[in-house]
Order: C-alpha cells, then sequence, then structure tokens
C-alpha cells in the first residue's frame, strides 16, 4: 500500500505561484494562517469555500507592485490554517469575528477589503464591524441579503442533496466532491485549472475530516425564514444599503451559480454608488480564469481613490 | 440498487468484533426530516439512547447506527456509522464504500419525497463517485 506524502504545508506545486513568508494570528483561539506582502495602504483578499489564499495568487503581484500591502488569510478551517474536526465549531459570526480578531491584530487602517463567496458574508460583517478601519470595497461572485440567494440554493439536485445529512460527509467529506470536481467544473479554464491549480486547492484538504467546512458552509445559507443565520444577513442587507465607501463590483460572465443579473446587479441596487460590474471571463472561481485583469482592476480602482 | 439492498437486523453477537468508524453527521436535523427518518426508523423515541441501531449493507458487512444527542436541540443531533468486521481484519475500503454509498440511498429512499434516489445518484454521477457510475 502506498500513499501520497502528507500535505504538512504548503503544496509542492504550490510553491513557486506561492512564494510567500507564511504567518499565523490565534483568532479566537484559533490558528489562522495568513500571508503579508508589500507596504502602503491595506488590502485584505478573503476567499471563500473550499479555496484558500492561493485563490488570489495572480492578484496579488500587481498589487504589491502597485505599492499596496496585501494580506491574504485562509478562513479557519481551509487552507493552511487550523481546521476544527467537528461542525459546531463553524458559525457565520464565528467566522466573521475570527476576520475582525486579524484586523485588530494587524491594526489595520484604511483597509480595501476584497471578497468572495462566503469571504463577502464573513469579510462585509466584519468591515460593518469595524467600520473605522475600511476604505473601500471590491466584490465578487457572493451575497449579503437573507433568502434566496440564488434559484440554485433552493434545488433539491444538486444542491440540497450534495450537503444534505449524511449525503454531505460521503460526499463532499469521503470524496472531495466540492474540493475537487466542484471547484474544476466552476471555472471556465477547465484544463488549465486541472494542470496547474487543481491539486493545489485539493492538497490542502487531504482527509475527509479536513473537508468538513466544505458541507458546513453551504448550510449556512439561508432557505427560509427559520434559518439560523437569517437575523445576521438582515443585518448585513441593512448595514451595507447604508454604506458609502467607494465600492468596485467584478463578476464572472459565466457565473452561473451566483449569476451576474441576479448578483450583480443586486450589488449594485443596494450600493448604486458602486463601479461596475466589471464582467471578466470566469465562472464562480473567476480568479482561476482572469486573476490578472482582476489584479489591475483593483488597482486602477484604487488608484482613482487616491487621485 | 434498491433499499432492499439495506436491511436493519437485530442487535448482532459482537464478540470478537470491533467498532470501525466509518462515517460522521455532526447535524442530521439540518434538514429535519432526516432526523425524522431515523426516528422513526429505529423507533428512538422509545429506545432513545439505550442502544443502537444495525444495518446489513449489500457486501454482508454489519454496521452500528449510533446516535448522539446535544443539549439543546431536537434527539438525535447527529449520527455516527460503524463498520463490524472481525476484530483485527482491515476494512476492504471500496467495499465499505460501496456499502456507504448504499446506505445513502436507503436513507433518501426513506426520508422520500421531494428527496430521491434518482437526485442522489445523478448528484453522485457528477461528482464521480466510483459506486455510482
Amino acid at each position: 500500500m502506498t500513499i501520497p506524502e502528507p500535505a504538512s504545508g504548503l503544496p509542492a506545486e504550490a510553491r513557486e505561484a506561492w512564494p510567500y513568508r507564511p504567518r499565523y494570528a490565534t483568532v479566537n483561539g484559533w490558528r489562522m494562517h495568513y500571508v503579508d506582502e508589500g507596504e502602503g495602504h491595506p488590502i485584505l483578499l478573503l476567499h471563500g469555500n473550499p479555496t484558500w489564499g492561493y485563490l488570489w495568487s495572480d492578484v496579488i503581484p500587481t498589487l504589491v507592485a502597485a505599492g499596496h500591502r496585501v494580506i491574504v488569510p485562509d478562513q479557519i478551517g481551509f487552507g493552511l490554517s487550523e481546521k476544527p474536526t467537528h461542525e459546531q465549531a463553524h458559525s457565520l459570526d464565528g467566522h466573521a469575528s475570527n476576520l475582525v480578531a486579524l484586523v485588530r491584530h494587524l491594526d489595520l487602517e484604511r483597509l480595501t477589503v476584497v471578497c468572495h463567496d462566503w469571504g463577502g458574508p464573513t469579510g462585509l460583517a466584519m468591515a460593518l464591524h469595524e467600520a473605522a478601519r475600511v476604505r473601500a470595497l471590491v466584490i465578487m461572485s457572493t451575497w449579503a441579503w437573507p433568502r434566496p440567494p440564488a434559484e440554485f440554493h433552493t434545488r433539491i439536485f444538486p444542491w440540497r442533496m450534495m450537503h444534505a445529512p449524511l449525503v454531505g460527509p460521503y460526499l463532499l467529506g469521503n470524496h472531495a466532491a466540492l474540493a475537487g470536481r466542484g471547484t474544476y467544473l466552476s471555472v471556465v479554464g477547465r484544463e488549465k485549472f486541472r494542470a496547474e491549480a487543481q491539486s493545489v486547492y485539493e492538497d490542502v484538504l487531504p482527509d475527509p475530516a479536513t473537508r468538513l467546512l466544505t458541507w458546513t458552509w453551504p448550510r449556512w445559507i439561508p432557505l427560509d425564514d427559520s434559518a439560523r443565520a437569517i437575523a445576521r444577513f438582515e443585518w448585513l442587507e441593512q448595514g451595507l444599503s447604508t454604506t458609502t465607501w467607494p465600492t468596485m463590483i467584478i463578476w464572472g460572465r459565466e457565473d452561473e451559480v451566483f449569476d451576474a443579473d441576479t448578483f450583480a446587479n443586486r450589488f449594485k441596487q443596494m450600493l448604486p454608488h458602486a463601479e461596475g460590474p466589471h464582467m471578466v471571463t470566469g465562472r464562480h472561481f473567476l480568479q482561476e480564469d482572469s486573476g490578472a485583469e482582476i489584479g489591475v482592476l483593483v488597482r486602477d480602482f484604487l488608484a482613482k481613490q487616491d487621485a | 440498487m434498491s433499499s432492499q439492498d439495506v436491511s436493519i437486523i437485530t442487535a448482532p453477537d459482537l464478540t470478537g468484533r470491533r467498532h470501525e468508524f466509518v462515517l460522521r453527521e455532526d447535524r442530521v436535523g439540518h434538514y429535519d426530516e432526516f432526523r425524522a427518518f431515523f426516528v422513526r426508523t429505529f423507533d428512538l423515541y422509545q429506545i432513545g439512547l439505550s442502544e443502537p441501531g444495525y444495518l446489513r449493507a449489500p457486501s454482508g458487512m454489519e454496521y452500528a447506527v449510533i446516535f448522539l444527542g446535544r443539549s439543546g436541540e431536537p434527539f438525535p443531533a447527529g449520527v455516527e456509522l460503524f463498520a463490524l468486521p472481525e476484530a483485527l481484519e482491515p476494512l476492504n475500503d471500496a467495499s465499505v464504500d460501496r456499502d456507504l454509498w448504499a446506505i445513502m440511498g436507503w436513507m433518501i429512499d426513506g426520508v422520500g419525497p421531494p428527496w430521491t434516489r434518482e437526485d442522489l445518484e445523478t448528484t453522485g454521477r457528477v461528482y464521480r463517485v466510483p459506486a455510482a457510475m
């Protein structure tokens, strides 16, 4: 019997694209991994499910070269951060609070929050809570209102079935359905992704127990008025709607999960002062298809704020 | 594969066997119809935590179904599945995986509409679960 070398840290295939020094902070008792590169006004790049900071690997160099400090944490349960082993260790408020703890630990000021997927509800909640620290927002392929997130999320096939009781731990845990094929299906350039990046996402979630958050996060999406996160999302929608921070919306043209017509347009209605939506090549994981272009968009957006 | 391939059995003789953990669900009431299925199927409002349930899967392997309680939540809050092999015999991982897939199908049949085995099997094929191919 042979098994691959354990993924004790950064996957070997990621080292060239991810040459950054690992740093750690304790947030709510958990060990959070992050990178902190460059100098200047800080930018916080937030990933969602089932990715990690590597999602931003094509975005970081442009922003650092433009004179920004770029901080990229791995949410607790993903990437190189600690991975709790039972579901009740995870909550929406807990993850948002982890980010609050990080920005306080680093004492970040004039902060640009760039969020994707669950980096949205968690990062935007952190931004509202730490409003005095925030300079600007960049929003992509996420949501910030109670329900329904999308028609896709109301369907049993495939969405509810994927994370149904016992099916979730079997399919997303034992068979890595979201970290593996699910991510592959949610990019445009699939063969390039398979060759260059897929294993980087899979290798940091090597065992079923390490994939716990891949089926726990979907269970926090409110689907009816009794959902446990409904009040937090109502607060988020109401609070975000009153913000006047410079904001940019970026979306993937091919995103069929968080489709632009529904999601980008709703953000635009909530935040009519926002720039965009800028449409780029991409499904849900648009950074994998258009990371360098996204880096330029964020760089130029922030340059306009400084002008 | 049909739900008849998985059967509920009476408590087997556990002499010379071990409990080998194979799957855990921390939140069986996430969709309450799943929790209700286990309550109904194993008469849990009568039995509570006094004894596990037992299943026989297509391979012939028997499994213990261990229910978990959590203060403040409807019972059961969670479920664990344990294979019951001979004490020192390693599991056949592929066989256990096929058994688990069959147990998923048996469970979905028992939960009933709008949950369907067809949707489960289609989901399994989309994500290329070997047992579903």
